[in-house]
């Protein structure tokens, strides 16, 4: 186009020298900034020194007097001066700012101490021994959500010195990175372990659910990325038990799972094969978990068992009230004998019927008291979260004179009006029971139990119910929980076998707890109104007209 | 010879193209009144909005009591007292209120009792607690007295003191800076030939921001001719300046 | 020490005019009506909010600060007070600490009042005093930026209307750049915007109760440069005439 409005051209080289020279020294200053952040000249830095010199150089050539003149100390006008000494200073303040934000100093005024780390979380983080990664995925619909998150992230990358960072990416602006995620929603935060060259390592990929209590989600994963994979536990399923894998109310799928989510690695094993095969229960068990086997035990398998809890291993034992021949841990089956030898508890061939706490029946037994001495009881408490055995067995454990090298507790006892129903076959066949002086064994009873080589190591927890870990015990079909306390019970009983309690020992902190909620009469509202809404404003506009009219008459 | 308070060497303001004040230079000695006459627009404020540190000077520069303008503008404030054309005040304060204020912002260390000592120089102590809006005209151009006076400058710069009030004040304010005018540099400027007459040691004459003529004001009119007022000699050196700019 | 001078007859102007007075009973009635409605809407439901005053002064600010600042510099230009200010042996940041000052002072006084929610909820439940200290010296800080921000306009324009409604504009600009997510899709934007904005240093740090060492440097960095820019413009004016 030749046709050019010549007025529309004219820069005046007076505009053309301020740009100029605000172009050069903004150019500089965040130069300077940047260098000083990243420690070294990247790409930014370098653009904004070549922006920041050519920006000088225009204002030199455009304006050459004043140019000139700022360099030796005379101001030809006002401008120059003030342009450069206010960017300055906002850069000063920038960097300022940047360093300060680079440190993270934080005070947590907060009464529940909200934004500090708890105990039991530093303790876990003490364990951290390889880099790990927190990656949220926030649109910039969701940035307010992520400043918040970040303020319990950064305690985690100050509190492990940068072992834990942070990252954070847009959803929407790479979309392929969250698909590969598996992001379902803004605001999804994934925890990682970090591989050498710095990637996250999606195989440890994990979830960190968005919950009310972001402390204890972020803690746990991490707990649960600590040990992943270290732990393994075994299911027995040769002996007829509840299927690991059966998703029906009659199954132990969801517990299986469950100790797959937390990080441990879930596997099942046969024991007569490997009994018959003349084999050895794998030496990585932490745990071998028998839930309500059929038959009991042949002495080939008792050997193999035997060898494994010598070695240091750990037995979880649910074994039910059977009306079979042969039924496993039958009071008088070697099996059990071995164990009461051995480890000075066993099972007891009576049915626990309990007339001072019981569900529907006389037979739904409810724990009465439990030893909360014991990490497995420690957080079952009776008034809370009880629990519930559908047909509960007796359970014997030998107090005193237990075998050396053995200790024995108890975790859950009966009421004192319980008894031991000992005539199964009538209970069997016809469901009826009475007590019966002399045949029946007398209250308080054991309905659960442990006892531990202190030597070896070895561990058994005996727990006289054998399906309250049924599907159909710990969730409802919409997944809500029924009975809380049976679920802690296997999961602390698993905790302490495997001695995941070393690892895993978190009180979650809830907000809100130590603030009591407001109770005021509608006359005190009334008064705090008046004073607030009425008196107040009054009393300092009275007071402004009162000394306003007192001057205004001088 | 005594040393000059006031020293303008080539002062020179521009506004754009327009140059307000050009290459003004003069010198005034301690115990002298010197008038700035000129009609209004020919750079009396300018000159002496520069001389009192308000304005910087595009060109050229001055020195009060030593202290150059520019280099060292707060020294130089230090010692001058200034009253603007217009009095400005804080209507809101009382009389004391506001005398004190300038005093301590100006550095006076004994602020109260120099406040009050100026309040009855100027003949206000009787006002001294009420507010300023309720002060008449005549009263507030004291104040402003008073407010350039409180520092005990040996430099006053007193920019048409006379204007807006009434004659009898009018005659007290001479009296006031012909009284002054014995211990301090006095530079006042006025649009009143006669008023320049009657009060000024030496009268400097600007026009269109230059001075077009300086001396005493018997002397100036001893060039025209022995009986001619100051007005005259005003005019016939305008009207020259006319006839050579044509 | 000349900001000090300054400063007292800020303070003065501030405590004895009834301007001041009807802007304190303003701003009181606004949070006591407030304050009653969430008390009547948390009773027996949640604990008391104890940044609630706070919060609600965090956008009351956006209007109030403009309205403090707005005669700062424009009545001085009007009275000519202002050609004595910047004859007189001060410099002009000098000047322009103390107005801020004063105005500072002003504020910090309402604050104070405010305190009476405190001590009100204080004697019908046990309020997180230690989260409410944090909200208070966040709106302290966040109070001081906003009066700044003012003042530059003040010190822009001379019509005190001209220089409140540009006040509020800006400062409703830092206060909704918050929410820069909802307009920009890209997050690195919308982060800048965040960092720039009033909000993102007082809503999700001071007012939850976590003090962030640089949410302060912000509001003090936000203090002082806006303090610098306003001394700059008193000093051009200087060379404008």
């Amino acid at each position: 186009m030749k046709r050019t409005d010549s007025a529309s051209i004219i820069i005046r080289r007076r505009a053309l020298g301020v740009l100029g020279n605000i172009l050069g020294v903004a150019g500089v200053v965040i130069g300077v900034i940047g260098l000083i952040w990243t420690g070294a000249p990247g790409s930014t830095v370098i653009a904004a020194f070549v922006v920041g010199i050519g920006g000088i150089l225009l204002w030199a050539v455009a304006t050459p007097q004043e140019f000139a003149g700022f360099f030796s100390g005379r101001q030809v006008r006002f401008g120059t001066m003030a342009i450069i000494s206010t960017i300055l200073l906002i850069g000063i303040v920038a960097l300022v700012y940047l360093q300060l934000l680079r440190a993270a100093w934080t005070f947590d005024a907060t009464q529940a101490t909200r934004y500090t780390l708890s105990p039991e979380t530093e303790r876990v983080l003490s364990r951290l021994s390889s880099p790990m990664r927190i990656i949220g995925f926030y649109s910039s619909r969701a940035l307010t959500t992520r400043e918040i998150d970040d303020q319990f992230f950064r305690l985690y990358e100050t509190a492990t010195n940068g072992l834990i960072s942070r990252e954070y990416i847009d959803p929407d602006e790479q979309p392929a990175i969250a698909r590969r995620y598996g992001v379902q929603y803004d605001g999804q935060v994934f925890l990682a372990n970090v591989r050498d060259d710095g990637t996250v390592d999606l195989a440890t990929l994990a979830r960190v659910p968005r919950g009310g209590a972001q402390e204890r989600d972020i803690t746990e994963a991490i707990a649960r990325q600590l040990i992943a994979g270290r732990l393994t536990i075994y299911f027995d399923i040769g002996l007829g038990e509840r299927g690991p894998l059966d998703a029906t109310q009659e199954g132990v799928s969801a517990v299986f799972s469950g100790v797959q989510e937390s990080g441990i690695n879930a596997r099942t094993l046969d024991l007569a094969q490997i009994a018959a095969q003349g084999g050895e229960i794998p030496a990585d068990a932490s745990a071998v978990l028998f839930i309500r086997p059929l038959r009991d035990l042949t002495d080939n398998e008792i050997q193999t068992v035997a060898r494994y809890l010598e070695a240091g291993g750990a037995l979880l034992l649910l074994t039910d009230v059977l009306f079979s021949e042969q039924p496993f841990l039958s009071e008088r089956g070697a099996f059990n004998q071995f164990l009461l030898e051995n480890y000075g508890i066993g099972a007891l061939d009576a049915a626990v019927v309990d007339p001072g706490l019981s569900a529907q029946t006389l037979l739904d037994v409810i724990s009465a008291y439990v030893f909360a001495e014991s990490d497995i009881a420690a957080r079952l408490d009776p008034a809370v979260n009880p629990t519930l055995f559908s047909v509960a067995r007796a359970v014997d454990v030998k107090l005193s004179e237990t075998p050396p090298n053995i200790a024995t507790g108890r975790v859950i006892f009966t009421t004192e009006q319980a008894y031991g129903e000992t005539n199964l076959t009538l209970l069997g066949e016809t469901n009826t029971y009475q007590y019966d002086e002399g045949v029946d064994l007398p209250g308080p009873l054991t309905t659960a139990a442990w006892s531990t080589n202190i030597q070896t190591g070895a561990k058994i927890v005996l727990i006289g119910d054998g399906d309250f870990v049924a599907n159909g015990r710990i969730v409802t079909t919409d997944g809500a929980v029924t009975v809380p306390g049976n679920g802690i019970l296997f999961t602390d009983s698993v905790v302490w076998l495997t001695e995941l309690s070393e690892e895993i020992d978190f009180q979650p902190q809830m907000y809100g707890q130590a603030l009591p909620l407001i109770f005021v009469s509608q006359q005190q509202m009334d008064i705090i109104a008046f004073i607030t809404v009425i008196f107040m404003p009054a009393a300092v506009l009275l007071i402004g007209i009162g000394i306003w009219m007192r001057r205004s008459r001088r | 010879m005594t040393k000059a308070m006031i020293e303008v060497t080539r002062l020179t303001k521009r506004f754009g193209d327009r140059i307000a004040v050009d290459h003004v230079s003069f010198l005034a000695k301690p115990g002298e009144v010197v008038g700035l006459l000129g009609p209004n627009g020919a750079g009396k404020t300018t000159t002496m909005r520069m001389l009192t540190g308000f304005l910087p000077p595009s060109e050229g520069g001055a020195k009060i009591a030593g202290h150059d303008i520019a280099a060292d503008s707060l020294n130089a404030r230090r010692n001058v007292g200034y009253l603007p054309e217009r009095v400005p005040v804080y209507p809101d304060m009382t009389v004391r209120e506001y005398v004190f204020f300038w005093a301590r912002l100006r550095g006076q260390r004994d602020a109260r009792a120099r406040a009050d000592a100026v309040i009855a120089q100027v003949n206000l102590s009787e006002r001294r607690d009420t507010l300023i809006r309720n002060l008449s005209k005549g009263m507030r151009q004291r104040l402003g007295f008073a407010q350039a006076l409180v520092h005990d400058p040996p430099v006053l710069i007193l920019d048409e003191p006379t204007i807006g009030i009434d004659p009898r004040q009018v005659i007290e304010v001479r009296d006031t800076v012909r009284e002054l005018g014995r211990t301090k540099t006095v530079l006042f400027s006025t649009h009143i030939l006669s008023e320049a007459e009657h009060t000024c040691d030496r009268v400097i004459i600007l026009h269109q921001g230059r001075i077009v003529a300086q001396g005493q004001p018997s002397d100036l009119k001893r060039k025209l001719r022995p009986d001619a007022t100051l007005e005259e000699v005003f005019l016939s050196i305008v009207g020259a300046e006319r006839g050579a700019d044509k | 020490m000349t900001s000090w001078i300054v400063f007292r007859r800020e303070i003065a102007q501030f405590l004895t005019t009834p301007f001041a007075y009807v802007i304190g009973a303003a701003v009181l009635l606004l949070t006591g009506i407030l304050f009653n409605r969430d008390l009547n809407i948390s009773f027996s439901t949640k604990p008391a909010d104890p940044a609630l005053v706070p919060g609600i002064l965090s956008f009351a600010m956006v209007f109030f600060a403009p309205l403090l600042t707005m005669r700062m510099f424009a009545e001085e230009q009007r009275e000519g007070t202002m050609e004595l200010l910047l004859t007189a042996p001060v410099r002009e940041l000098s000047i322009v600490l103390g107005k801020f000052l004063g105005a500072w002072a002003y504020f910090t006084l309402l604050l104070l009042l405010t305190g009476v929610y405190q001590v009100i909820l204080l004697s019908i439940t046990a309020p997180d005093l230690g989260h409410a200290l944090s909200a208070y010296i966040g709106i302290w800080l966040y109070g001081g930026a906003t009066l700044t921000v003012g003042m530059v306009f003040s010190a822009l324009t001379e019509n005190q209307i001209v220089a409140a409604f540009l006040g509020m504009v800006a400062l409703m600009l830092l206060w909704l750049a918050d929410q820069a997510g909802q307009l920009f899709s890209n997050i690195d934007v919308a982060i800048i915007f965040r960092t720039m904005s009033l909000q993102g240093h007082f809503s999700t740090s001071f007012a939850s109760g976590l003090m962030r060492a640089e949410d302060v440097a912000f509001f003090a960095g936000i203090i002082a440069v806006m303090l610098f820019i306003t001394a700059q413009i008193l000093e051009s004016q200087r060379w404008h005439g």
